[in-house]
């Protein structure tokens, strides 16, 4: 018990420690306190500390004046908290780092906090909690509405195929446009044709559905 | 290694019949049974005299002073093997996800006909936008890099003659919190 509470100080401890030295010469002093700072906080409570480092590097090489970097920080630290309220929420006791980066990010293309708890939800092995929510968030960066995204990435998992299937949404979504072009089919639409086509197949007879998560 | 269809995993557990396949899977369960029986052996004889070898042996050691002699187990001394076991059937139960390749290459293209330079700035390199220039290649105007990248989701966007930021017109994008758009890869 002593060794995992060491092991857990060290952690928490020497993450920050990182950042420090990954932020030096590449952001303003101000800025790499301020990180470090909410680093700190953000890795005692579970929450991953890179995209915070991330975000500091691209708004200071932007260019972005401090005060803006650091609202941006902090923006970003609350979509960290809230994605892991939502993993939470969906049952996961501890979600990991991962999860919780791609649920900040998923938040960021304009998912809900309750749908990422509904992705995270419905994914279960072989799909990634955190693979299924990058998906989700390409899929919204592409123009598809966030309720037909998380209808898609529902329809496709419970359909039953291997993870590429999940892997593979985006590109599809786009090919379905660009077939479209003459009609001036929309991601939208290709969204949703590719959603009722997985439904047929996850209703399909002997098809191999996946267990509910929480029954 | 193999990646069968879901529905030719359960005819390998038995669960369904060849018959039962669609007709486009039949040949991929086919091929399954064929491997499965490739692995097949034939019954294991043990030799008459074996029997009689470790029952002596196990009388050998049982007279003998020694590490399973001083070992008394008793019901409670047990638990802890038990639950040993019981998180190694847990761990070999749970199906692994399917891994993704561990890096994908990927080419980025821009069209920028008055351009002087070009280069790429994301999550994959620290935004530094000297790391990753693009070349001029093939049409005029148009600047090309292809990079390695590991896979997940990156951010990125490319730097126009080292200040004018633009993301990748042929890629989804998400707002980068500073009033701009970042370009957004899955790999």
């Amino acid at each position: 018990m002593k060794t995992l509470c060491v092991a857990l100080l060290l952690a928490i401890a020497g993450a920050p420690l990182a950042a420090q030295q990954e932020l030096a010469g590449r952001v303003p002093p101000e800025i790499a306190a301020l990180v470090h700072q909410l680093a700190t906080d953000a890795a005692a409570r579970g929450l991953p500390i890179e995209p915070l480092m991330q975000k500091a590097i691209e708004g200071s090489a932007k260019g972005v004046p401090a005060d803006r970097v650091a609202t941006a920080v902090r923006v970003l630290l609350a979509q960290l908290d809230v994605a892991a309220a939502a993993l939470r929420q969906a049952g996961s006791s501890r979600p990991d780092t991962d999860a919780i980066a791609a649920g900040a990010f998923a938040l960021n293309a304009g998912l809900s906090a309750q749908q990422v708890t509904a992705l995270a939800s419905v994914s279960r092995a072989p799909y990634s909690t955190a693979v299924t929510l990058r998906v989700a968030s390409t899929l919204a960066a592409m123009g598809v509405p966030a309720a037909e995204t998380v209808e898609l990435v529902t329809q496709t998992i419970a359909s039953g195929g291997p993870a590429t299937d999940v892997l593979g949404l985006p590109g599809r979504v786009m090919a379905g446009v660009s077939q479209g072009q003459g009609r001036g089919v929309t991601p939208a639409q290709a969204a949703a044709g590719l959603a009722r086509a997985a439904a047929a197949r996850a209703n399909a007879p002997g098809q191999n559905k996946p267990k509910p998560a929480h029954p | 290694m193999t990646d069968f269809h879901p529905q030719v995993k359960q005819l390998l557990d038995g669960e369904l019949t060849l018959a039962d396949l669609p007709p486009e899977l039949r040949a991929e369960g086919e091929e399954a049974l064929r491997l499965l029986a490739a692995v097949d052996r034939e019954p294991i004889t043990l030799p008459a005299a074996l029997g009689a070898r470790v029952l002596a042996e196990l009388r050998r050691r049982a007279e003998a002073p020694g590490f399973w002699r001083r070992l008394r187990l008793r019901p409670w001394t047990l638990v802890p093997a038990f639950a040993a076991g019981a998180v190694l059937a847990l761990l070999l139960s749970t199906p692994a996800p399917t891994r993704a390749p561990a890096a994908v290459t990927v080419r980025f293209v821009l069209f920028a006909p008055e351009a002087q330079q070009v280069a790429l700035a994301g999550t994959f390199n620290q935004w530094d936008p000297a790391a990753t220039p693009l070349v001029r290649t093939g049409a005029p105007g148009v600047w090309t890099a292809t990079l390695t990248l590991p896979a997940g989701q990156h951010q990125y966007a490319f730097v126009v003659d080292g200040a004018r930021w633009v993301a990748d017109p042929a890629a989804p994008a998400v707002d980068d919190g500073f009033g701009q758009r970042n370009s957004v890869l899955s790999l």
